[in-house]
């Protein structure tokens, strides 16, 4: 049986900056960080945090739209993380606007590990209309 | 390792990093956060209906990921690990196929409190010559990795 889709439908309008999401835990793994580092080629790799994709992990949770791109990332490097320790993130809703008649959202995400280290900072706005990226780049 | 001692200058050129992209490595950075579904970015379908694309794309954050081995390679992981930035701005999709080449330029050296800020002008180009991202980093170099006149 199919679960039903409980979440909010996005009313970019509605959504208010500032919003925060509840954290988010999870164990950073020894095979998560090889994985990322087989997939961005680099052996020495130090954030894998990135490919979680954290700051917008809490949005999605709680909000259903037609998907996104995105359009612009900023991160900040305080201290890599290190295998098996538990990382807590806390996300919020940073900004949002209109641009050229398009909606972003920037969502925001801190990670910290369970020794109280800053792991990192990333800022990602996210453009809500993904089907742009078609009709602007095609096939 | 030794400490990487060196002074900076506004022109300076990072060396390049080129990057061949292919869907095997798309799906390696999925599947590491533990992303197994189908999305825009492992499956051609997904793409089509979210993206209105022929085939997938590349998440930025895979560029993200390159930028910063651009900038740590230059700076050193003992400095831009703990005090490195980088903020992009995807302009246009990578795709499986693509080899993208990052290059950096210093345009700024300033004195902080706890040592020089130097910034580097970003940029991703295509094997087209296409720009697919641009964008700044920044890292705050020790004065204990700088030259001992500056």
């Amino acid at each position: 049986m199919v679960e039903a889709d409980t979440r909010i439908v996005l009313d970019w309008d509605a959504l208010e900056v500032g919003e925060t999401f509840d954290s988010y835990e999870y164990v950073l793994t020894q095979e998560m960080i090889d994985t990322y580092r087989e997939g961005v080629m680099d052996p020495e790799a130090s954030f894998p945090t990135i490919s979680h994709k954290v700051d917008v992990k809490q949005y999605n949770a709680r909000y259903r739209d037609a998907g996104s791109v995105n359009a612009r990332c900023a991160f900040y490097c305080y201290n890599p993380p290190m295998p098996g320790k538990r990382i807590t993130v806390r996300a919020w809703i940073a900004d949002k606007y209109l641009r050229r008649g398009k909606n972003y959202i920037v969502t925001e995400a801190v990670s910290v590990d369970e020794d109280g280290r800053l792991i990192d900072r990333v800022i990602t706005h996210e453009l809500k209309q993904p089907t742009e990226v078609g009709k602007k780049w095609g096939g | 390792m030794g400490r990487l001692v060196r002074s900076y200058a506004v022109g300076d050129e990072l060396t390049p990093l080129v990057k061949e992209m292919t869907q095997e490595a798309i799906n390696l950075f999925e599947g590491s956060a533990g992303a197994l579904g189908p999305s825009q970015f492992t499956d051609e379908e997904t793409a089509r209906e979210t993206l209105g694309t022929e085939g997938t794309v590349a998440s930025g954050r895979m560029s993200l990921s390159f930028a910063i081995e651009l900038m740590r390679r230059f700076f050193g992981s003992e400095v831009f690990n703990h005090a490195g930035t980088v903020d992009l701005r995807f302009l246009r999709p990578v795709r499986p196929g693509d080899t993208i080449t990052f290059t950096g330029t210093i345009t700024g050296v300033g004195r902080e409190a706890n040592g020089s800020r130097v910034s580097v002008e970003i940029k991703a180009e295509n094997q087209r010559g296409d720009t697919t991202a641009v964008g700044q980093g920044s890292a705050v170099v020790p004065n204990a990795y700088l030259p001992q006149d500056e």
